[in-house]
């Protein structure tokens, strides 16, 4: 097509990729936790954070990607992470709204009538 | 193996495994019963609290504590490898679930949660000890993570318990945001440990350690000590230790006495025992004599297991007998590595803990950092084990016994010190130390208990706390007799110190009661005398003042449960 030739990346892909992807999620879901003042914010990173270890799950679970895997244990426990970050994102929300009630903020910096 | 032999396999693992798992059994049947007979009660409001108790004196008796005894209890895999049955996990279980009859009459009596709000909070309470039931028994990384946050969730709920409280819905936030932030920091570490050792099943994790470690290279050492890392995060995070203890006083000051005994004693047990769970499960592979023993009688064909990941655990294990002496040697550097790192951590949680305890003047937060600093003592006793576990077996039993014994005085002494707080809460509306001042003339019965658990809590002999602490550091001692190294030495060293550092802020609090002027404006006589209350505390204490004289059928007990773990 108009006379270009589209060469296709000859590399497979391995484990390697699939780490750095979830590596990365793993770093930009910690930068979130640790910098963001906003409760929903932090919940968020922590998402990021499992889905960044879901991800090493599955790639270290897949027969596809290299001999000496995971097998279903892989995909089982990413399953299961995926169901228990609901039910945690469930009961932050819920507390997030408790404090919303009694603080009219979700600011974390203003929770510091405990002082450790 | 086609889908039929598989199912008929599997059905037989899951019926054989059901009888281990009874107390379990009756912890859902009670949630279920607490969240269904509201549905069906009219007018008249039953007492959930009465489904609660039963359900829970049941379930501790199906924990069966009493076959611990004479060390009956073989090393037992259930649910296909996914958790494991033996003396430890029965008794930690067991004092969990004895914890948790305890803990249903303190909240009886101290009135937190009231009739309305029981059955929400039962639940939870319930929910929780569920979690704190499969950690000391979860033999598998999925079955690791899944228990932590089965305890944690209704934790974090539990700390908001009372509404309409600024402070208890701070301390729930903060609770709820560090823990989830510690569980997926944890969980990363777990896909690398999962990913590096193609399994996710402790002892097949330790036979794969014990195959690669000579082999790997440096960067995969690298991830291997990072992945530990990460799951100590997790793990600090629920034996608050240092430096992921900020929770800590922060939530045990925003949340009620109640719950701040419920977090600071069976969650502190359960995460202990999942402490010791992990150590043994990837820093040692039990049980290999017995096991070669019984291949060279039946054949390969009887061990073959259900799921590729057993199959794998027991192959290399028929190579020959050798192995035995090798895989065991040769996972010296994990239990090293392990045995360091929580040596370090309960040094600096111990310290820690004693010197931010001295400038408190509310008596929860005081009681917060006396936990960190037991969560330290009780981590000491983990050094011992680990750096004795594969050359000498009855310093490991030591320590382990040690650390049972511990936990078992622990659960009354803490118990005790927070109910005299909710009870001094409930009459004089004060959890501040300066209006406990000259208490002992009006209350001398809660008085006498309050100090006498702190004494306890000291380790002042002759109560039960001094047994607890003789027996970790006696254990330590024999360590550092057996292997020599310097680490065990310091550790000994700072135990010692720190017994003496926690001596005065306990006594300061005692002193207030006992020796000053009451504080005006607190007029102690114009509320009820103690009824029941007075009781109940006597019946805490009692334990932890007569301990000694029944030290040796308890010390038997303790070294019955650990006997099969490590032999």
């Amino acid at each position: 097509m108009f006379g270009l030739e589209i060469t296709p990346v000859i590399a497979a892909i391995t484990v390697s990729h699939y780490l750095i992807v979830g590596a990365i999620l793993f770093v930009i879901g910690a930068v979130c936790m640790a910098t963001k003042r906003n409760a929903l914010g932090i919940l968020m990173g922590i998402e990021l954070v499992l889905n960044g270890a879901n991800i090493n799950f599955i790639a270290f679970g897949s027969p596809y990607l290299r001999d000496d895997n995971l097998g279903l244990d892989g995909q089982l426990i990413s399953l299961f992470v995926i169901v228990l970050a609901a039910a945690e994102a469930a009961v932050a929300l819920a507390i997030a709204l408790n404090f919303y009630n009694n603080h009219n903020t979700i600011d974390i910096d203003r929770a510091d009538e405990l002082k450790g | 193996m086609n889908l039929q032999q598989l199912i008929k396999q599997l059905a037989n693992d899951s019926t054989e495994s059901l009888s281990w798992f009874l107390p379990e059994i009756v912890l859902c049947a009670v949630i279920m019963l607490l969240l269904l007979v509201r549905l069906f009660d009219g007018k008249q409001r039953l007492d959930l609290w009465f489904v609660a108790i039963a359900g829970s004196v049941v379930s501790f008796l199906f924990s069966q504590p009493w076959l611990v005894c004479g060390g009956g209890v073989e090393r037992t895999e259930i649910f296909t490898g996914l958790l494991v049955i033996d003396g430890f996990t029965i008794a930690v279980r067991s004092i969990i679930l004895l914890f948790l009859v305890l803990f249903l009459v303190f909240t009886k009596i101290s009135g937190i949660p009231d009739s309305d709000d029981s059955p929400d909070i039962y639940t939870l309470v319930f929910g929780a000890t569920l979690g704190m039931c499969l950690m000391v028994s979860s033999n598998h990384l999925l079955m690791i993570f899944l228990a932590i946050e089965m305890a944690s969730v209704p934790s974090y709920a539990l700390a908001g318990m009372l509404k309409g409280r600024k402070r208890g819905s701070e301390a729930a936030l903060k609770y709820a945001i560090y823990g989830a932030g510690a569980a997926g920091v944890m969980l990363y570490g777990i896909s690398l440990l999962a990913g590096l050792t193609s399994s996710a099943h402790l002892p097949t994790i330790a036979l794969q350690l014990a195959e690669n470690l000579g082999t790997m290279s440096g960067s995969e050492q690298l991830v291997l000590v990072l992945s530990g890392l990460l799951i100590s995060v997790g793990l600090a995070f629920k034996l608050s230790a240092v430096p992921f203890h900020f929770w800590a006083p922060d939530v045990f000051h925003g949340s009620c006495a109640e719950v701040n005994a419920f977090l600071s004693i069976a969650s502190k047990a359960a995460a202990l025992g999942l402490l010791v769970r992990i150590g043994i499960g990837v820093g040692y592979v039990p049980g290999l004599e017995q096991e070669v023993a019984q291949d060279v009688e039946a054949g390969p064909a009887v061990v073959a297991g259900l799921l590729p990941v057993a199959e794998e655990a027991i192959e290399p294990i028929e190579d020959s007998v050798e192995q035995e002496v090798t895989v065991n040697e040769a996972l010296q550097p994990v239990r090293d590595f392990i045995g360091k790192l929580i040596a370090l951590l309960a040094m600096i949680t111990c310290t820690f803990g004693n010197l931010a305890a001295y400038s408190q003047t509310n008596i929860k937060r005081l009681l917060a950092y006396s936990t960190i600093a037991h969560a330290g003592y009780m981590m000491m006793a983990i050094a011992p084990l680990m750096s004795s576990l594969g050359s000498d077996y009855g310093v490991a039993e030591g320590a382990l016994s040690g650390l049972l014994l511990y936990i078992v005085v622990y659960v009354f002494m803490n118990l005790g010190a927070f109910a005299v707080v909710a009870f001094l809460r409930n009459y004089i509306a004060s959890e501040e130390i300066a209006d406990y001042s000259g208490m002992i003339r009006s209350r001398p019965y809660i008085v006498i208990c309050l100090v006498l658990a702190l004494f306890s809590l000291v380790g002042l002999p002759p109560l039960a706390g001094f047994l607890g602490k003789f027996a970790v550091f006696a254990s330590i001692a024999d360590a550092f007799r057996a292997t020599d190294a310097t680490y065990l030495l310091v550790l000994l060293l700072v135990g010692g110190v720190n017994t003496a550092l926690s001596l005065y802020y306990y006594l300061r609090v005692a002193k207030i009661m006992v020796m000053e002027e009451p504080a005006e404006g607190v007029d102690i006589e114009q509320y009820p005398k103690a009824g029941l209350e007075a009781v109940y505390l006597v019946a805490i204490t009692l334990p932890t003042a007569l301990l000694i004289f029944f030290w040796n059928p308890v010390h038997a007990y303790v070294v019955d449960a650990v006997k099969a773990l490590i032999s």
